[in-house]
């Protein structure tokens, strides 16, 4: 139903245009919403860009005609609408113009660009957000949840004495070597709890067994890098667009903080479920 | 805890397993350290080497139905939550995925797009105008209901402006689409996660389901020149094919579409004749189609689309979360349509439109999305925020009973809708490529290089060829070797050497974070002389030491799902599993796909997760476990 509902032209438009005509409506009685409808050039030429960004080309005669007269169609089932208050306590339409209204007081903060102090002082304040995870490079050899501490240590046994590890314990399709990764995207191939053991673990010798979901895994840490966090210049791109969600963010919570301010909000329900409880 | 079924498993897959004794094998041989590159193991090799787990199809509350349904996510938070991050949700819950996906294709409907404000967001002045400063007053004072004096400052605005589009290149579709490319262009950090441009082209035709979800190669710069085509501008594909061509032309860029929800389109989906002008479909359809639409959506919440009981009788897996009982239109479903619904059975008709066409119009790869209606693209039954906002976890009935399709007519059976408990926690979409970046995860699209899964990321990845060996499956150049001699998932085998068959080389791997496997299938569907079609399901790997019984068939792998708890153990199935498999019954002047099914064991469906959390009464008519599973894109046999 939903979704029917939603495909009709109809509402399509009372979405599209409600912003301005429903509030038109309120204040303008119904004789000066009018009963005149003046398709002036600038329509045709919108709704022949219109057009024209849709489908690369400019409408064909017939075509802009057709255009036209689904305008006219439009403005006429459209007034119709309001001047019957179809437009009141629809919920499509009230969530579609405070969208709008949203989209505004976003769009309030998105034109103040941020400068390097501005960012320098983001980053020096989220430090643990852009700091850039460790890297870890290791080999694995894959043995089986089950293996006896005497197949581990056969298994050692073979790498320490210069035995291929690729070709050593169960065929999967994990890596068998890691170059440089961050441990955040080892955790998401091995699992969380297995990045942060081999983290741990000392380098350059076949530590282990640590255990993964797959099983057990001899693992041989060749290098590690910590965590840093990168100068301004390497994480501009990363800061600005945190620092600009953020504004976003604040910018629409306060503009629904002052107009809430602004109402008198009584709830006579006797029992309204909260959020929380849900 | 796994280890009764390693050693079961190791003893029916050939697996030699034996620590200590070098013998089994890494999946690529790795190649020589260049401490430069990250995370890439084989940095001399070019082939795709990992598969990256994204969704293709997720709405926002830039989405009309979604937005009417209680959406308040948008694609920022979108996007930030697929990154891994903790968003609120629409009801206000806070929510993160266990793992973040590593892409995202936020889909809105491109119907009723026109979410921005009559403000030309192309005139970054325009705010500073005195209209603007108007429009800011009026969002300040907030009057948009009442008659204050911002409010008539504002209307006398709008009327100053005489031309309510002045300033603005095209519609109030435009800047809505602007925020979204916007959106995408922030959150995309090539090797890290992917923000592919997209939107969902609706079409819908007496409520007969045609959507496609377009996805861009192309950045904001390319994807800004044009607005979504929209099913108010046309409901046939042919006609978006010809919008995608000119978008292409105009601009340099590459799109392609996806298909969704057959299940849904009484027929229409894979019908035998155009949409509009009704001609039985030709040479020309079918290589615009495949031209366009390569991959096919055939998992999601409103039911799989894999195939159906009654066109795979002898298929005991193919009675899953089905949604058959119509379109979102009054017409109820008969069994005449479902041939032209289900992928299985599309991919078995489209070997015989290759005969008779001398090419194939069915031949698409196949993903799983979300098409969630929330903006958070979750996937795993433990985790189900349910398809639009108002469904999102809640003790409140509306979670299952809420009615998805057969809202009309409004009189319709209870036995002819589908309800929200029906509906399935699912999928994925799992793309093998090199790199996570929108051209990779594009190209490996474009080239069928993909799979769906109903939710989790159990890994899979097949090759066929004719030479390969029981020992090539252990090699520890493995993938090497299979694009070498062989094709990947997506791939044509041609011209069969003589004496020689198909052999398909399988590795299998579970979810990191999920549940053992069961089983992994090879499904073969061929066309005989006759010019009939068939299709043959072939078990090739297993856990345990389970035998096929006198009816060929393995045996269900048992269940360990506490219903009560909404718990299961790895105690059954096996955590990987690989298959050398050759077809025993290959005739080479005959056409033939086949594709891999990887089954997991079973684990609590989200409506027992749902009984457990909330208290709510478990549904009697929805399982209470069912097995995840995941379906790969086709290899193709054609003979000479």
């Amino acid at each position: 139903m939903i979704r029917k509902l939603l495909r009709e032209p109809v509402l399509h438009f009372l979405l599209i245009g409600i912003a301005l005509f429903a509030a038109y409506g309120l204040v303008a009685p119904r004789d000066k919403v009018g009963t005149r409808i003046v398709v002036g050039q600038a329509v045709v030429d919108a709704l022949a860009r219109e057009h024209r960004a849709r489908w690369q080309r400019p409408p064909g005669e017939q075509e802009l005609a057709g255009l036209v007269e689904a305008y006219v169609r439009d403005e006429i089932f459209y007034r119709e609408g309001v001047a019957l208050g179809l437009e009141r306590d629809d919920p499509v339409i009230k969530r579609r113009v405070r969208q709008k209204l949203e989209v505004i007081a976003e769009e309030q903060q998105a034109r103040d660009a941020p400068n390097d102090a501005d960012l320098a002082a983001y980053l020096a304040q989220h430090a643990d957000r852009f700091a850039r995870p460790g890297t870890i490079s290791f080999e694995q050899i894959l043995l089986p949840a089950a293996a006896t501490a005497a197949e581990v240590t056969a298994a050692r046994v073979s790498a320490i004495r210069g035995a291929d590890p690729a070709q050593l314990g169960q065929s999967s399709m994990l890596p068998p070597r890691a170059e440089n990764v961050p441990l955040d995207l080892a955790a998401r191939d091995f699992g969380s709890g297995f990045a942060a053991d081999i983290a741990k673990l000392p380098p350059n010798e076949w530590a282990g067994p640590v255990r993964s979901s797959f099983g057990q895994h001899l693992v041989r840490v060749t290098a590690r890098t910590p965590s840093v966090l990168p100068p301004l210049e390497g994480v501009r791109a990363a800061v600005a667009r945190e620092w600009e969600n953020e504004r976003r963010v604040a910018s629409l919570a306060e503009s629904y903080t002052k107009l809430r301010s602004q109402y008198e909000v009584v709830i006579e329900a006797k029992q309204v479920p909260s959020i929380a409880t849900r | 805890m796994q280890k009764q079924s390693w050693y079961r498993m190791a003893a029916l897959t050939s697996v030699v397993l034996l620590a200590g004794s070098p013998q089994a094998l890494a999946q690529d041989a790795p190649g020589p350290t260049n401490k430069k590159i990250a995370y890439s193991p084989y940095p001399a090799k070019t082939f795709p080497n990992r598969v990256y787990f994204g969704d293709t199809h997720l709405h926002t509350s830039y989405s009309a139905d979604a937005g009417m349904a209680g959406a308040i996510v948008g694609p920022e938070e979108a996007y930030r939550f697929a990154r891994g991050e903790e968003v609120k949700s629409n009801s206000g819950l806070r929510v993160k995925l266990q793992r973040p996906l590593d892409f995202l294709v936020v889909a809105d409907h491109a119907e009723n797009l026109g979410l921005a404000p009559m403000i030309a967001e192309s005139d970054p002045g325009l705010l500073k105008s005195e209209w603007g400063k108007k429009v800011h007053d009026l969002a300040k004072t907030g009057t948009i209901e009442g008659q204050g004096a911002a409010f008539n400052m504002w209307i006398a605005a709008m009327q100053e402006l005489k031309d309510p589009f002045k300033g603005q290149e095209a519609t109030m579709a435009q800047p809505a689409w602007k925020r979204i490319t916007a959106a995408a262009e922030k959150y995309n950090e090539p090797g890290r996660f992917t923000a592919i441009i997209g939107f969902e082209w609706t079409s819908g035709p007496n409520g007969d389901n045609l959507h496609r979800n377009v996805l861009f190669r192309d950045g904001k710069d390319k994807a800004d020149q044009i607005i979504p085509l929209s099913y108010y501008d046309t409901g046939d594909p042919e006609e978006l094919w010809k919008w995608m061509a000119a978008y292409e032309q105009k601009t340099g860029g590459r799109m392609l579409a996806i298909p969704h929800n057959g299940n849904l389109s009484n027929g229409l989906m894979f019908d035998d004749v155009t949409l509009t002008t009704k001609k039985p479909l030709d040479r020309d359809y079918a290589e615009r189609r495949m031209r366009w639409e390569p991959i096919y959506e055939t998992t999601q919440p409103k039911g799989d689309g894999e195939t159906h009981p009654a066109l795979s009788r002898n298929d005991e897996f193919a009675n899953f979360e089905r949604w058959d009982k119509g379109s979102f239109g009054p017409v109820l479903k008969t069994p005449d349509m479902l041939p032209r619904e289900y992928t299985r059975e599309t991919f078995k008709r489209g070997l015989a439109y290759e005969a008779k066409l001398g090419v194939n119009p069915f031949k698409f790869g196949l993903v799983g999305s979300t098409d969630m209606h929330t903006g958070l693209a979750t996937t795993t039954e433990d985790n189900f925020f349910g398809k639009v906002a108002v469904l999102e976890p809640t003790a409140d009935p509306i979670r299952f009973d809420e009615v998805i399709v057969g809202r009309v007519p409004a009189d319709r059976a209870r036995s002819n809708q589908h309800l929200a408990r029906e509906t399935s926690a699912s999928g994925l979409a799992a793309v093998w490529a090199r790199d996570n970046t929108r051209e990779a995860l594009w190209d490996a699209m474009a080239r069928k290089e993909v799979y769906a899964t109903t939710g989790t990321r159990l890994q899979v990845r097949v090759f066929g060829g004719f030479d390969f060996t029981a020992q090539d499956m252990e090699r520890s150049d493995f993938a090497e070797q299979g694009y070498r001699r062989g094709v990947p998932m997506g791939g044509d085998l041609k011209a069969a050497p003589a004496g020689k068959a198909p052999t398909m080389l399988i590795r299998a791997m579970r979810d990191a974070d999920g549940a053992n496997l069961d089983r992994v299938q090879v499904i073969k569907g061929w066309l005989d002389a006759a010019g009939k079609t068939h299709e043959k399901i072939y078990d090739v790997a297993w856990s345990g030491s389970r035998k096929p019984g006198k009816d060929g068939k393995l045996p269900a792998v048992g269940n360990t799902v506490n219903v009560k708890e909404a718990s299961y153990t790895n105690a059954i199935g096996a955590p990987y599993l690989t298959a050398h498999w050759k077809d025993p019954a290959f005739d080479a002047k005959q056409r033939a796909f086949y594709y891999v099914r990887v089954l997991e064991i079973p684990t609590p469906r989200w409506t027992t997760f749902d009984a457990k959390i909330f208290g709510v009464k478990l549904p009697t008519d929805v399982p209470a476990s069912i097995q995840e599973r995941a379906y790969t894109s086709p290899i193709w046999y054609t003979p000479k």
